[in-house]
């Protein structure tokens, strides 16, 4: 919005000429359902708009860098009189009633600028400092980007901050932002209070055109940067290949963990191409899924051509994320052919031992006579004298009992 | 047949060793790693892992209490039959399993059938052993239970590799395989014919005489409160380490320290058992009072090198108790009714290990923390080595004559003509 980036001076006086000029450029962009930056001028359309996005839930990001005051104005005055654009309009109560139950998210990032010394001593006193800082802020070392993740399910408003502290003059500090490579013009503001700089960018993030990578640049000596990646929420399918047997029935599970997809539909892969798996005949394969943040598709009378890759896209309405499945049928022969091959082992096993016992009992059974020979006799000799029978026998018997 | 006067420690015997090390192995490893399994099964079946965990639980109450069934039929028929016929019906059981559809299919093949299978080959194999040895009874146990150890660590990764690569029916076909196993160890078990076999009668004869002898029931008494304390520590240990503030994976990392000072204390106390003269009851008491120490010693620590030191001699001692236990037996009842003894002992051991764990956790839900349930089992096992020392003989120095030698020598006598049958026999 230009009549937001007016910061660094007062454009006070331009500002209904340059609303005018967004009139047409945003009626035609309207047609096409795409806006960038239409929610915030005025337009005789604009009741159309806030039903339309009455339902958006606000949400504000900050990426924090330390940056110095440019004007002179102090940063709630400042946004507020930048808001003013926005909610100066015959429907500024309706809007406001249509946010005040949206829900306000914000996450923040904070970059410093380290004093750079000229030579590479200068980078190890930073690798300290940054050692130290960094048990209090996420990220600091100052040559890493700052970078953060967002996960949008709806459409919203998206506010997001940058906060930037220089480590020499405010003033000279050149901020831009840019989602991807291209360079926005627009919806951003910049101010200052004490030594902290600030940078907002908001967007209504309708569609999947929104959504991406938006990043903060500071321009000092260094150009610090700061991102917000915007994204759907991902899918989990199984990172395990799921084995099954021809003539079983499996169930394929995709689920996302906090999240409620318009739509789930499943496509099964091959190489690169997908085909959607659509109605089948014969009960093949049923879609169902208890909660909205499951789907579930359960393949009956599987064969060895069912194996392979299986997609899961879950429809958004900012865009679509797909988890994938692996499945591996196996006939059944596959383990029966080790489980025979190792009971045959065991036969043999079986075999060899009672062969082995056998052949040394045939062996044994020459002397094996003449020791029971001896036996006998002895025995024979014990009988004759009952005394002596029970001396050897008992203390033999003793020892046998230990 | 020759009846040999002495068991012949050595020779075929360590043959012997090694089927039951194997058989301890394929019964109590599989026992033990099973819970691998039940990751899947819960998928499988979308039931509750308790429900699950029934599956093993149905197990091993089936091997325990089917001890003397095991016991009795390898009286009349000799151990290698029955534990060959309990090596089918382990691998029949999990081969039915691989076809199950719901969780009671896998209740009655696992539980039932594969615990009944085991039932019929550890007691015979374990008797059989200490008919094998008798001055190195204790050495030649504590060998042949190193099986359960080793197994755990080698067959929990086994079962998940199988599991990655067959899913749950083929790795359970692969299972039934490996059990089958447990028939070529049967095929090891060469009947041993001893001098007191024909004296002690009948399975029905014995179990009548071993029910009216004192110091056999005192021992029974004994083992089974010891058998209340032992397995408390193994179940519990994870999570009173956790409860302390332990990280899952240091925790699991002394439990399997534990678990090899526990191989350790096996193989030491067994040839230790050999090596001391006079009765093993003795050595029994030792370390039970031992492991009773460390156990109430437990809630005291609360550093983490004493923790560490703490379990390395709880590791120790128990594994010690086992051979020692399973050796005092034959001294007391003799190696004639040691098939039955076993048996009995086995069964009514293991309503104390049924016991054990859910007193303990039991306790543990009322008072909130560990400290009651180790204080508990170490008195529970201070309590069985009291109970030892009533067992005859035990202030004796020299080696004891217990009654049933003294009956053998009497029935000897009168049936001296034997040896001249069976020499026309063979």
């Amino acid at each position: 919005m230009r009549a937001l980036q007016g910061l660094r001076g007062p454009r006070a006086p331009s500002l209904p000429l340059l609303l005018l000029c967004f009139l047409a450029a945003v009626r035609r962009s309207l047609e096409d359902g795409l806006s960038t930056a239409a929610p915030f001028t005025s337009l005789p359309v604009q009741e159309e708009m806030t039903t339309k996005y009455s339902n958006l839930s606000l949400e504000s990001h900050n990426l924090s860098v330390t940056a110095a005051p440019i004007t002179s104005l102090p940063v709630q005055e400042e946004m507020r009189t930048k808001a003013a654009p926005i909610t100066s309009l015959p429907v500024r109560e309706e809007m406001t009633t249509k946010y005040s139950n949206l829900t306000l998210e914000s996450h923040s990032i904070s970059m410093t600028a380290m004093p750079m010394k000229e030579n590479n001593k200068g980078n190890q006193i930073c690798v300290d400092r940054g050692i130290m800082l960094q048990r209090n802020v996420t990220l600091e070392r100052p040559n890493m980007p700052a970078e953060k993740n967002i996960t949008l399910e709806r459409p919203s408003n998206v506010e997001l901050t940058c906060q930037f502290t220089p480590s020499g003059n405010l003033n000279s500090v050149n901020v831009t932002w840019k989602k991807g490579d291209k360079l926005l013009e627009d919806n951003y503001l910049v101010n200052a209070t004490g030594s902290i700089l600030y940078t907002q960018y908001r967007v209504a993030v309708i569609n999947s055109k929104q959504m991406g990578s938006y990043s903060c640049f500071f321009g000092e000596k260094k150009q610090q940067r700061g991102t917000f990646n915007l994204k759907v929420p991902e899918i989990n399918g199984k990172n395990k290949p799921l084995i099954t047997y021809v003539g079983d029935s499996v169930v394929l599970i995709c689920k996302c963990q906090d999240c409620l997809p318009l739509n789930w539909t499943w496509y099964t892969g091959n190489g690169s191409v997908q085909v959607p798996i659509g109605v089948p005949v014969n009960d093949k394969y049923v879609i169902s899924g208890k909660h909205a943040n499951e789907t579930k598709l359960k393949i009956t009378q599987l064969s060895e051509d069912d194996q392979g890759t299986y997609w899961c896209h879950a429809i958004f309405e900012l865009g679509e994320s797909e988890g994938h499945v692996e499945l591996v049928v196996l006939s059944y022969l596959v383990p029966l052919k080790a489980f025979c091959a190792i009971a045959a082992e065991v036969v043999l096993l079986v075999a060899i031992i009672l062969l082995f016992e056998k052949y040394t009992q045939k062996k044994k059974k020459p002397s094996d006579d003449g020791k029971e020979i001896e036996q006998g006799e002895q025995l024979k000799l014990d009988d004759s004298n009952g005394i002596e029978n029970s001396g050897p026998r008992h203390r033999k018997n003793e020892s046998v009992g230990q | 047949m020759a009846y040999r006067a002495e068991p012949p420690d050595g020779g075929w015997g360590w043959m012997v060793v090694l089927s039951a090390f194997f058989q301890s192995a394929l019964v109590f490893g599989v026992l033990r790693s099973f819970g691998v399994f039940f990751v899947e099964f819960v998928a499988a079946f979308e039931e509750p892992a308790a429900r699950v965990s029934w599956i093993a639980s149905i197990g091993i109450a089936v091997q325990q209490f089917g001890s003397p069934v095991g016991s009795v039929l390898s009286t009349k028929f000799g151990p290698r039959p029955v534990v060959m016929t309990g090596g089918i019906l382990a691998a029949l059981g999990m081969l039915l399993a691989s076809f199950a559809t719901s969780l009671t299919h896998l209740y009655l093949s696992i539980g039932l059938l594969s615990g009944s299978g085991w039932a019929l080959t550890f007691t015979p194999t374990l008797a059989c052993l200490s008919r094998y040895f008798s001055r190195r009874r204790s050495l030649a146990t504590g060998l042949a239970l190193t099986g359960v150890g080793l197994s755990s660590f080698a067959f929990a990764p086994l079962f998940q590799w199988l599991l990655n690569h067959y899913a749950w029916r083929g790795a359970l076909l692969l299972v039934s395989a490996l059990s089958l196993h447990l028939v070529a160890c049967g095929a090891l078990l060469r009947p041993l014919s001893l001098a007191e076999d024909p004296v002690v009668g009948g399975p029905g004869a014995q179990i009548t005489s071993l029910l009216c002898h004192g110091p056999f029931l005192r021992y029974t008494i004994a083992i089974t409160l010891i058998n209340t304390g032992y397995f408390i520590p193994y179940v519990h240990l994870v999570a009173h380490l956790r409860d302390l503030g332990w990280d899952p994976l240091p925790a699991a990392f002394l439990l399997s320290v534990a678990a090899i000072s526990d191989l350790v204390g096996r193989v030491a106390s067994g040839w230790l058992g050999d090596a001391v003269p006079g009765p093993v009851a003795r050595l029994l008491m030792l370390w039970t009072t031992l492991t009773g120490v460390i156990l109430a010693l437990y809630p005291v620590a609360e550093v983490p090198t004493g923790l560490v030191a703490l379990t390395v001699a709880y590791g120790f001692t128990s594994g010690a108790l086992t051979p020692v236990a399973f050796s005092v037996l034959p001294e007391l009842v003799g190696t004639g009714k040691i098939y039955c003894g076993l048996g009995l002992v086995q069964m009514v051991e293991s309503i104390g290990g049924l016991l054990g764990a859910p007193l303990s956790g039991y306790l543990r839900d009322v008072t909130g923390n560990y400290t009651a349930s180790f204080v508990v089992a170490g008195a529970f096992l201070l309590a069985g080595s009291g109970v030892l020392i009533t067992l005859p003989h035990f202030f004796c120095v020299s080696a004891p004559t217990s009654k049933p030698q003294d009956l053998v020598t009497e029935a000897l006598d009168t049936k001296v003509p034997l040896p001249e049958e069976g020499l026309g026999e063979d």
